[in-house]
């Protein structure tokens, strides 16, 4: 046995190692697909402005979209960048079943702001303007209340400057009142405060109205002077006034935001697709083992052999990227199987002419690799410029099985040329006298 | 083992034989593809909802059916079928431009509700329109870039000529897929056009390895015609082209048939795919090749011999 031979051996019981090691060390993380939650896409409406300019303005609905859904209590749902417009949004919600509470929690731009009321109620807008005689006062603007269930609005007169807005709040919690009247209640900066106690001092005993996203959720007439906290009441129900708390908290959007995608797989679904593909799996890789002992003989289990270590080595890679396994993933590791078995083919198809055209084991093995390694590199690469154009204008699913594929095509190239010679070149090491091969030719 | 051992099939003097099932493929598709104006697409591609629906017992299809179209505004239920075996029901309903998304849910659930069955919502997906438009717009930008970067890298590696050839073989595989989908009335959904992109590579795939030997056997140089050369090469690798996609056909199937119902769309595009493209990287790549070699030789010849024989 030579030293080249052994060095080439070890090496590869060491990537093995690393492998497993890499393996135990890191686990998979498996998409929303295979264990199931909820993902959305959102649009940010973003008007006017440079490119730079709508991009920082995205950014920060971003961060402020991941800080709402920490503060909501998910803290493994990443909101990340999506699509080629520049102004969309994926936000990935594991776990979640039913997306409405987060769609409502994500999509409300969280604006408060809070005005003293000039005139009012009004039943319609109409009334209003006539009480004005179709002009309003220069500093005045009408808003409307929060529909309730029967679309009916109320409409107030309010001063144009707020007293105090959303930037002004310190933090923001549910209070813990009865929940048939659930509240919202805030603390404001200290400016703020100070700004707050002036107002209501000189305000007693009128209304005012607390606004968010251009509706008026309530008018309270104010009975006393209040400092630093206020509640806001207007919330149907007690989880309103929790994702209200926490859209204050997090911060308004400085763009509204609207929901154009969701998707929800349920866990039992994705533990179903994961057995299907385990299933498809086995099956599959079973098949071709037999096939190739049985056709190939000895060097059918060198092609097992070389197709193990290349299912770690992906599984290992994969782990290494930190890529997410989905389902079209598997798909991908399934067809990377495929194409495994058909490098170790091509190999031993030319190996097998060698040796029929009269050389000898050593040589028709040397020129069999050498030979079919040319191609397996054209096979190969052209493989690998379909898998980038899908990775660049792919979606997030097509991307992962791309990714996928080019691993495993890496991995492959690497097992079927390095490893699957070092098993025969071992076979070789170990005869004496004429040295033959077993693979599956007829003496 | 071995199932060819020093073969001489003449496949490039008898192309007609296999080149017309193949015409036959196409034409028909073509004509299904006509009729039905255009490939069936998923709801990925259009807008609109889709929804796995498990119940208990046996779903009742019809009262589904007439529950959601009622019930839904403007929308028209696509499929309700029963994947086999399980009590699974696929609903996908297409949106008319402007329908509310956000409510849609609620709506399709009390619509199930009224068919008096139990039933839980497995996955539920809303897509709006744009975003099909943009995904259709996607596939077709990672088609056109991944066969023109195959042609590229080709034409570099070995001839323009190899290049065209094998694209056009590719096309072939591709069009004769998506009109046997059509023919079978299957949808086209996202994972399937990731099914037909990796088709497209495994068909270049079997082309290349026979180009690979055709260039190999001209480089030795012996004195034989650029037919003997293409036939030699295409039968050189036959075994391995027959084993290859034997062994890579039974993966397609074991995803057909155990993959579930999520990959049943994308497993076929690949058993049909796998089927096709072995079958034009013999009868379909090397005949283009061959004819493309022959009529520049005729032209070089026309060119040149009025010039030899006045020299004689």
């Amino acid at each position: 046995m030579n030293r080249g031979l052994l060095q080439r051996a070890g090496f590869i019981v060491a990537l093995i190692l690393v492998s497993a090691f890499v393996l135990t060390r890191i686990p998979l993380r498996l998409g929303l697909d295979l264990r199931g939650g909820a993902s959305l896409i959102l649009r940010v409406k973003v008007q006017g402005g440079s490119i730079a300019e709508q991009r920082e303005v995205v950014e920060q609905t971003r961060q402020i979209l991941v800080r709402r859904i920490n503060a909501y209590g998910l803290s493994e749902a990443p909101v990340q960048p999506y699509g080629s417009r520049g102004n969309e949004l994926l936000v990935q919600l594991p776990g979640v079943n039913d997306p409405g509470r987060m769609r409502n929690l994500l999509q409300s731009r969280a604006v408060l702001e809070w005005y003293s009321v000039e005139a009012g109620p009004f039943a319609d807008r109409s009334e209003a303007m006539a009480q004005y005689s179709g002009v309003l006062p220069a500093d005045g603007k009408l808003i409307a209340t929060r529909p309730v269930r029967d679309g009916e609005q109320t409409w107030y007169l309010v001063n144009n400057h707020p007293v105090i807005r959303g930037t002004d709040l310190r933090d923001a919690r549910v209070g813990a009142a009865n929940p048939q009247e659930p509240v919202t209640t805030f603390t404001l900066t200290q400016d703020a405060a100070i700004r707050f106690e002036q107002y209501t001092r000189a305000h007693i005993n009128q209304r005012s109205a607390i606004v968010l996203d251009d509706e008026i959720l309530s008018a309270p007439v104010i009975e006393d002077v209040i400092r630093d906290s206020g509640q806001i009441r207007g919330a149907r129900t007690v989880a309103e006034a929790q994702d209200l708390a926490i859209d204050l908290k997090s911060g308004a959007l400085p763009a509204a935001v609207e929901v154009i995608q969701e998707k929800v797989v349920e866990a039992s679904l994705g533990a179903d697709s994961i057995r299907h593909g385990m299933q498809a799996a086995v099956a599959g890789v079973g098949a071709v083992v037999a096939a190739m002992l049985i056709y190939y003989r000895w060097a059918g289990a060198n092609a097992t052999l070389a197709l193990a270590l290349n299912g770690v080595l992906l599984l290992a890679a994969l782990a290494c990227f930190g890529a997410v396994l989905t389902l079209p993933g598997i798909a991908g590791v399934v067809l990377t199987i495929g194409m495994a078995v058909d490098s170790n083919v091509l190999i031993f198809e030319r190996i097998r002419e060698e040796v029929r055209a009269g050389k000898t084991a050593v040589s028709a093995l040397a020129s069999g690799f050498s030979k079919a390694f040319a191609t397996l590199v054209d096979t190969h690469v052209t493989t690998v410029v379909s898998c980038a154009f899908l990775f660049f204008f792919g979606t997030p699913a097509v991307q992962g099985f791309a990714a996928t594929l080019v691993i495993g095509l890496i991995t492959n190239l690497f097992t079927s040329v390095c490893v699957s010679r070092v098993a025969f070149d071992w076979e070789l090491s170990r005869q004496k006298g004429r040295r033959e091969l077993s693979i599956g030719l007829a003496q | 083992m071995e199932f060819f051992k020093n073969t001489h099939f003449d496949f490039a003097g008898r192309k007609w034989w296999f080149i017309l099932p193949s015409l036959v493929f196409l034409l028909a598709g073509t004509a299904s593809l006509i009729i039905k104006q255009g490939p069936r697409y998923g709801i990925e591609f259009r807008g609109g909802a889709l929804m796995d629906v498990l119940w208990d017992g046996t779903p009742p299809i019809e009262r589904i059916r007439a529950a959601v179209s009622e019930r839904v505004n403007g929308a028209s239920v696509l499929a309700a079928h029963d994947l086999s075996g399980s009590n699974e029901v696929l609903i996908s309903v297409q949106l008319t431009s402007g329908g509310d998304l956000t409510s849609l849910r609620q709506t399709i659930r009390e619509a199930l509700s009224s068919t008096g069955a139990t039933f839980s919502i497995r996955s539920f997906e809303v897509i709006g329109p744009e975003v099909g438009a943009d995904l259709r717009r996607q596939a077709l930008l990672a088609t056109g870039g991944a066969s023109g970067g195959m042609l590229l890298y080709l034409g570099w590696r070995f001839r323009l000529r190899y290049g065209v050839a094998a694209v056009i073989a590719m096309l072939h595989d591709a069009f004769i897929t998506l009109g046997l989908f059509s023919l079978l009335d299957q949808e086209i959904s996202l994972t399937v056009v990731a099914a037909f992109l990796t088709l497209i590579g495994y068909s270049m795939n079997d082309t290349i390895v026979v180009f690979d030997r055709i260039r190999e056997n001209l480089r030795t140089g012996t004195r034989e015609s650029f037919i003997d050369t293409v036939n030699r090469s295409i039968n050189q690798t036959l075994s391995r082209t027959v084993l290859t996609s034997g062994l890579t056909l039974i993966t397609a199937l074991s995803l057909f048939f155990f993959g579930g119902p999520v990959l049943r769309g994308f497993s076929l595009a690949l058993v049909i795919g796998i089927v096709v493209g072995t079958f034009s990287s013999i009868f379909v790549a090397s005949p283009i090749l061959l004819a493309w070699e022959n009529t520049a030789a005729r032209w070089t010849e026309s060119r040149i011999s009025p010039q030899t024989r006045g020299a004689q």
